[in-house]
């Protein structure tokens, strides 16, 4: 395939032409409530073509190969069209010429496992949750997401990489009279089949969950300080400072680059802020990025000081600052665009007990439930929580949602725990799902955070 | 589509193909420098097949091996997935009309001049910076099945979007033209949003507690999310949708009317029929606040004993590839029936109050039991009547059954969403406001 992408490249009228190719293969087992709803395995493909001309950049996704010369004319066409007229003058920082094949290391290879025996684990962990008191139903889906990936670009590099995401997940939903409470459930990872075995305590542990959020009160909204556990601080890291460490969100704002310019104190003492898409048996693992740039582990902040931040080539060249490989997408119906990847706060010294000590009052907040983040702003939502008074830990609350603002909240962190945990499943939403978004941290005390409540 | 059809029918008790074409192309600009130009050509195939009962699914995109293909399909068939509905029979719809050809002939430079016109419209009308993207693009959608249906149409699609940001930051406030064609944007509308976001230049704290609310066009996706979810066939299948047993019932207020019509004739992309060749009709899902009609497509239709309402769209909450998803009971082309106050008025009549003209985190929360809590991005503080600014660090939560029931006054006028649709403002009653003041 290689070959075949550098004969579809040659003779580009570019100064600078990449190719992707693409075959992505999906394996899917999905059930609803104790029915089996879906099941089957399939491949799709395409093409991502981009072109450097005049300082214009321009790019063109096709699905079959015969278009594949319209969608070089094309991006030949925009980026003549941009650079003619005035638009955004793009260079490409420079980068080794690579060519690598790059082979998948799994712990069980999920092609071994015939389907019959996916869907027996799929309905084993679906039934165990139904089983649980008070379960109205479930939504539980198996999913093998393979990527080969192959990339070519008129450098001369060359790069093939596979990557796979295994994983069970979905909701448990439980009901009383007319009230439903749902909760979210994963596991998996990029590693192989065996992270999706022996979980039956995970199953049992969300549908508990679900069962007691029945019980438990909404939350009165208002100002609160709150203990997040790993999830949540995960989530939090996200939300509130990763998708502004992603250089293209602050590129074409010059106020906001002033704000972030490296050096700049944002955070807490206490708080060092990593994205490492190299950390193996994680969900956000990969070497290359979609422009053939292998990965770096990047220290974003280091003790509230901002360190670093993530960029394409055409970022790192406009900032001036070192190419970090975190150009991704999410597959071949797009183009890259800068992504975070795996990422996560430095464990400190605090157990949860000083935490919540410290603490005082406030909520101790619990298991992701989902963020968004819309320029310095951002929310993201807690599955379930307790109301902490006088350092104890009291009533189970529900329906919570917690909105900051990037300047002001990193710096209100006044503690971070010694315990440490990364997600098992990704799902961030900015223009193309990214499911490798793996996040993570310990449990960590922030002071005056917005939430929503009844 | 014929040869898989083929294929397809010797190997199943009926077979259905779908196919979709798309093309596109966009340009985006901030501050009159353009920053992208980008073309999508795409297209794929879905097959299902019927068998003693059980459903097999299988989809592609460049369809390279029919015979590999359809096997994928009776593979999926041997997963047992239990299906009691038959594929329709074909009959003759309207044309849809929904496709104009100039369409084709756009190029990057026409969409660099309809740009540059909004640019030079808004010159030195905004104090922060300005960002417009334009794009058009055409889609084919067919669907063939082995009970003689055969129904494909057209639509084509342009479109101007500007967000104004307010100084210093990357949130503002935006508008969007849709249209078939090329088509000017309104004067009168760019006037109205540049008054808006000048009234939301100050920032102001305001306090926490129970307040007016008013949700706007590309807020009201965060209320409508929550009823499609319980109004749907699979929560009512599963016994688990807050609208059991509620059918026939008045259940929000009587300002309250939401409907789904795929085949209005002014739908830019207008739809005859659905995913699966049911034909589209205009569907109240909820009439005056009476719970009138589920949201079926043809297997929860035949689960729950009912009959199909032409809602089996293959899509999801989150995009994805169309023909990797199943078709799903979803309300296309939604619409809440339009009141009698203009949105000055309403305005003006609030003591105090938040506007919402975006939200953060509609996805986050109990969105099944109705439960929503979102942050203002932005949301405008209404004091005696007058805007006063935008809010800072502000959030809005509640029931969507409670905070349905409480409608004070809907707006005269539909607008276009950003998220599909089409909405007027609903100004609400004594909604939770929390804040850091």
């Amino acid at each position: 395939m290689l070959e075949k992408l550098k004969a579809l490249l040659a003779g580009t009228d570019a100064d600078f032409a990449d190719i992707r190719y693409e075959e992505k293969r999906e394996t899917t087992i999905g059930f609803s409530g104790p029915e089996i709803r879906i099941v089957g395995s399939n491949t799709t493909d395409g093409y991502v073509v981009r072109v450097l001309k005049n300082g214009g950049f321009s790019t063109a996704t096709v699905t079959k190969e015969e278009d594949v010369p319209r969608a070089i004319k094309l991006a030949i066409n925009g980026a003549e069209t941009l650079a003619a007229t005035g638009g955004k003058k793009t260079e490409m920082e420079d980068v080794p010429v690579v060519n690598e094949i790059v082979k998948l290391h799994l712990d069980g290879n999920p092609d071994d496992i015939p389907m019959d025996d996916k869907i027996a684990l799929t309905r084993h962990y679906n039934d165990l949750m139904l089983n649980q008191p008070e379960i109205a139903t479930t939504n539980l889906g198996y999913s093998e997401l393979g990527r080969k990936k192959f990339y070519v670009n008129t450098e001369e590099s060359a790069v093939a990489e596979e990557i796979l995401t295994t994983s069970i997940a979905g909701e448990v939903i439980a009901k009383r009279d007319g009230l439903v409470q749902n909760v979210r459930v994963s596991v998996g990872g990029a590693d192989g089949y065996n992270k999706v075995l022996n979980r039956d305590d995970v199953f049992i542990a969300r549908a508990e969950i679900a069962r007691k959020l029945l019980d438990a009160e909404p939350l009165k909204g208002g100002t609160y300080d709150v203990i997040l556990n790993p999830s949540m601080t995960g989530l939090f890291t996200h939300e509130a400072f990763g998708h502004f460490s992603e250089a293209d969100i602050i590129e074409d704002n010059p106020t906001l680059r002033e704000k972030m310019s490296l050096g700049s104190k944002l955070g807490s003492d206490g708080v060092t802020i990593i994205a490492d898409s190299t950390l193996p048996s994680q969900v956000g693992l990969y070497k290359y990025d979609d422009e053939g740039v292998r990965v770096k582990p990047v220290t974003l902040m280091e003790k509230g000081v901002l360190t670093a931040r993530l960029h394409s080539r055409r970022s790192a060249k406009a900032f001036g600052e070192p190419v970090t490989g975190h150009a991704v997408a999410e597959d071949m119906r797009y183009d890259p665009i800068i992504r975070m990847g795996t990422i996560f706060i430095e464990p400190g010294s605090s157990d949860l007990d000083e935490l919540v000590n410290n603490l005082g009052d406030g909520l101790y907040l619990l298991d992701a439930k989902g963020g968004q983040t819309a320029g310095e702003n951002f929310t993201f939502g807690a599955q379930y929580g307790f109301i902490v008074e006088n350092g104890i830990i009291g009533p189970m609350i529900r329906d919570i949602n917690i909105m900051g603002n990037l300047f002001s909240t990193l710096k209100n962190i006044e503690a971070t725990g010694s315990d440490f945990s990364l997600s098992e499943r990704g799902g961030c939403g900015k223009g193309q799902l990214n499911i490798k978004s793996a996040y993570g941290g310990p449990h960590i005390l922030i002071r005056n955070m917005v939430v929503g409540g009844a | 589509m014929k040869k898989i059809l083929e294929t397809a029918k010797n190997k199943s008790d009926q077979a259905e193909v779908y196919y979709t074409r798309s093309s596109s192309g966009s340009m985006s600009m901030r501050d009159s420098k353009t920053t992208k130009m980008s073309t999508s050509i795409q297209s794929g195939y879905a097959l299902r097949l019927l068998k003693g009962g059980k459903i097999g699914t299988a989809y592609t995109k460049s369809l390279k091996n029919i015979d590999e293909f359809v096997n994928n399909g009776c593979m999926s068939l041997k997963g047992n997935v239990e299906a009691s509905f038959e594929f329709p029979e074909h009959i003759e719809l309207l044309d849809a009309d929904a496709y104009d050809p100039s369409v084709g002939k756009i190029s990057y430079s026409d969409l660099q001049k309809e740009a540059q016109k909004l640019l030079k419209y808004l010159e030195g009308k905004i104090e922060g910076l300005v960002d417009i993207g334009v794009g058009y693009g055409t889609d084919e959608t067919g669907i063939m099945n082995s009970r003689g249906l055969n129904m494909s149409q057209s639509s084509s699609f342009y479109y101007i979007y500007t967000s104004l940001l307010f100084p210093n930051t990357e949130a503002g406030i935006c508008k969007m033209f849709l249209n078939r064609e090329i088509e000017d944007f309104s004067r009168d509308e760019i006037d109205s949003l540049v008054e808006m976001y000048k009234a939301g230049l100050p920032e102001v704290d305001i306090p926490s507690g129970k307040m007016k609310v008013m949700f706007t066009v590309d807020s009201m996706y965060g209320l409508l999310w929550r009823l499609s979810a319980a109004a749907q066939g699979k929560s009512f299948y599963n016994r688990v949708s807050p609208l059991q047993d509620k059918l026939g019932q008045k259940v929000l207020s009587d300002k309250f009317t939401l409907y789904g019509d795929p085949s209005a004739p002014d739908n830019v992309g207008r739809r005859m029929f659905d995913d699966e060749g049911m034909p589209t009709k205009k569907h109240h899902v909820f009439e005056k606040g009476v719970f009138k009609n589920l949201i079926l497509n043809l297997d929860y239709a035949a689960k729950l004993g009912m009959k199909p309402t032409g809602n089996g769209f293959r899509g999801g909450m989150w995009g994805g590839e169309t023909v990797s998803l199943p078709p799903v009971p979803s309300l296309n082309s939604s619409r809440i029936a339009p009141g009698d106050t203009s949105f000055e008025k309403m305005v003006s009549s609030m003591d105090r109050g938040v506007i919402i003209f975006g939200m953060l985190g509609a996805h986050s929360g109990n969105i099944l039991n109705g439960d929503l809590c979102v942050g203002l991005n932005p949301g405008y503080y209404v004091k005696d009547g007058k805007i006063r600014g935008r809010v800072k660090d502000g959030m809005v939560s509640g029931n969507v059954y409670e905070l349905l029931n409480n409608v004070i006054t809907v707006e005269d006028t539909l607008h276009d969403s950003l998220m599909g649709g089409k909405y007027p403002s609903i100004l609400l009653d004594d909604v939770s406001v929390s804040a850091k003041k």
